[in-house]
């Protein structure tokens, strides 16, 4: 159990900025997923932390020791990768009982802590067998035990489920954070799958090109998105860009009353906040396709340029391709240059969370 | 039915036998010329050596071969081969090792260069190479003039001793045992290092408990691709060894063309193509064995 702290971490790859100026602070037990698109420096973090990058500048303190220029055998961290990579000329229990080997530890001291270890993931009585032997579920597994067996103060998880199928993904997802909670690991989780992060996470880091966009919970973040970026990141969102005029968003298909300053503006509004009303005449947007999800049906429309917004509508409801719709936003929020500029339900204008606030409209 | 079904069949077959013999007219030359130029004289060297012939005709014999491990010449003339071979495979590998290891693992832009002059030498014929060490390191050479230069004296010159062919020889191997140990070092991936690195091995350790074993098939695969070529060397021997003991290649052709005595330089051939054939299956069997680990 320990505490770590990124202080204005920064690292170049030649002319490139990787991280810039991020900054982070876990707390003891906490479990805290980095999320972002590809090249999001989210796994440069994450080696950084490792110690396998050094960083161009900026601080790394567990428990207030700075650990930056440490090699990666001299920090508390242990880490588990994408590629479990696993040792394929030592078996299972050597793999694990590797890094205890190095410690000089008692032989009966080993046995005890790798079958331990095999238990705690699931995997006792699979010591002798050889890594190529198991399954891809089985070899993160035995990843996951080599680093726990050596008890390690931070806990690094590299996208560690990203090659096993959804299934297994799911089932080991949960397994881990079962482990995790009850070890009171501090822990950093590294995806770019939104779900995992929302599943696992204490809290959710949104990177985008090198810098912290919004760090929050996994509610927060989803209900209460603070950029533009975020909130396309994180599940599903429409935007429409139009403009804001007397304090009224105005698009031909749809204004809304908002209390922000005129000008141009992305208003961002979650399917399940958009609701549609049969319209008279041609007046509306065009239902385009209709998909039913069991639950729920997701309606495509266009809106008259070109726009296409997605409407989260109840299962009872039938639109068919080619009907006209009135458009009915219960929740949303504006964004200028990446920000949020206010978020509200419609005719109660709030800087209070709003998506989740707002009913499913049906 | 029946009765269109069967010519389907047949015509079915006959693309596959095509297929087949077309496949077997495309290895049918280079099969021959294998057979002709390296099965037939090896065969026709054995049988040559064992079947000679005497007043009585031809009868089975193994003089040659018995004059061969009783002459003291000969025993020396092989040791000296063996000792070369050996010793230029160890010093290959200590060589050759450290500058695979820092090609694989290195990510400054001075690998490149590393690379370059590791490699440079396959581009060098061997005579000349041979005609630069004797310019570097003979007798009166670069070396000697630089130490004199500076008011040292000269270094007693490896040239005509053991020590010039194993000096040239690694030279010009090391760029192959370069190029075969990067392409293993190439299967050892950078999260199987950091792994070991995560849970607490510093550099030696990694490389003893994990890229070494990892690595076992293609330093079997160097040494044994190496080997061959070394022991079989002519040029480079010639030119820079001894007189006397010398290596197996100058010896055959000295014992061929001075001492016109085709029996004992075919004698010595089998005898150098039997322990070369050694080495071989060494190496077909690192190969097979490479390829069951890959298969896992």
């Amino acid at each position: 159990m320990a505490r770590l702290t990124i202080e204005s971490l920064r690292k170049f790859f030649a002319s490139t900025v990787a991280v810039d100026d991020f900054s982070l602070d876990v707390a003891d037990g906490e479990l805290v997923c980095l999320l972002g698109p590809s090249g999001s420096g989210k796994s440069t973090i994450l080696r950084m932390i490792g110690g396998f990058e050094q960083p161009t500048s900026g601080a790394i303190r567990i428990d207030g020791q700075d650990v930056g220029r440490l090699s990666p055998d001299r920090r508390p961290t242990g880490m588990v990768f994408q590629s479990h990579a696993l040792w394929s000329h030592m078996n299972v229990f050597n793999n694990i009982a590797f890094g205890l080997k190095l410690r000089h530890l008692p032989r009966a001291e080993i046995r005890r802590k790798v079958e331990a270890a095999l238990e705690l993931v699931g995997l006792g009585g699979y010591g002798h067998r050889q890594t190529f032997q198991l399954s891809g579920g089985q070899q993160q597994r035995v990843a996951l035990a080599r680093s726990l067996v050596l008890e390690p103060k931070i806990l690094l998880l590299d996208e560690p489920f990203a090659s096993l199928d959804q299934h297994l993904r799911e089932r080991l997802r949960e397994e881990v954070r079962d482990i995790q909670q009850r070890l009171g690991i501090t822990t950093l989780f590294v995806t770019h799958g939104q779900d995992e992060a929302l599943a696992l996470a204490d809290r959710i880091v949104v990177l985008r090109n090198g810098q912290c966009e919004q760090a929050d919970a996994p509610d927060v973040i989803y209900r209460n998105p603070q950029t533009q970026f975020v909130a396309g990141f994180i599940g599903q969102m429409n935007f429409i860009a139009a403009n804001v005029e007397g304090g009224t968003f105005r698009h031909p298909e749809m204004s809304v009353a908002i209390g922000a300053q005129d000008g141009p503006a992305v208003l961002a509004v979650r399917p399940e906040a958009l609701g549609l009303v049969a319209a008279e005449g041609g007046a509306g947007v065009t239902v385009v396709r209709s998909t039913d999800f069991g639950s729920h049906i997701m309606v495509d429309v266009e809106l008259s340029d070109g726009t296409r917004l997605k409407a989260m509508t109840s299962p009872a409801m039938r639109w068919e391709r080619g009907t006209r719709a009135r458009l009915v936003p219960s929740a949303y929020a504006l964004y200028r240059d990446n920000k949020l500029v206010v978020s509200g339900t419609v005719g109660a204008s709030t800087a209070a969370p709003a998506f989740g606030a707002a009913p499913l409209v049906v | 039915m029946a009765d269109t079904a069967i010519p389907s069949a047949i015509g079915g077959s006959e693309p596959a036998i095509g297929r087949g013999l077309k496949g077997l007219l495309l290895v049918a030359i280079p099969v021959f010329l294998v057979g002709w130029l390296i099965i037939y004289p090896i065969i026709a060297a054995i049988l040559s050596t064992l079947f000679v012939d005497g007043p009585q005709g031809v009868h089975f014999s193994t003089a040659s071969y018995q004059f061969f491990f009783s002459d003291p010449y000969s025993r020396a003339n092989l040791a000296l081969t063996l000792w070369t071979t050996g010793l230029c495979a160890v010093l290959l590998l200590l060589v050759g090792l450290p500058i695979a290891l820092y090609l694989r693992f290195s990510t400054s832009r001075f690998a490149d260069l590393v690379q370059s002059l590791a490699i440079f030498p396959m581009f060098v014929p061997s005579i000349i190479l041979s005609y630069a060490l004797i310019r570097t390191i003979g007798p009166n050479g670069t070396l000697d003039i630089l130490l004199n230069a500076i008011g040292l004296p000269k270094i007693p010159s490896p040239y005509l001793t053991p020590w010039g062919p194993v000096i040239g020889l690694v030279w010009d191997n090391l760029p192959l045992t370069v190029l075969m140990l990067t392409a293993g070092l190439g299967s050892i991936s950078n999260s199987a290092v950091e792994a070991a690195r995560d849970v607490g091995a510093g550099p030696i350790r990694v490389f003893w408990h994990i890229i070494l074993p990892r690595m076992g098939n293609s330093i079997l695969v160097t040494i044994s691709f190496t080997v061959l070529g070394i022991f079989s060397s002519f040029t480079l021997p010639y030119v820079l060894g001894p007189a006397s003991p010398e290596m197996m290649g100058p010896f055959m052709l000295r014992t061929f063309n001075d001492l016109y005595d085709p029996l004992n330089a075919k004698t010595q051939a089998v005898i150098s193509f039997v322990f070369c054939l050694f080495f071989g299956l060494f190496y077909v069997w690192s190969i097979a064995r490479n390829q069951r680990s890959q298969t896992r």
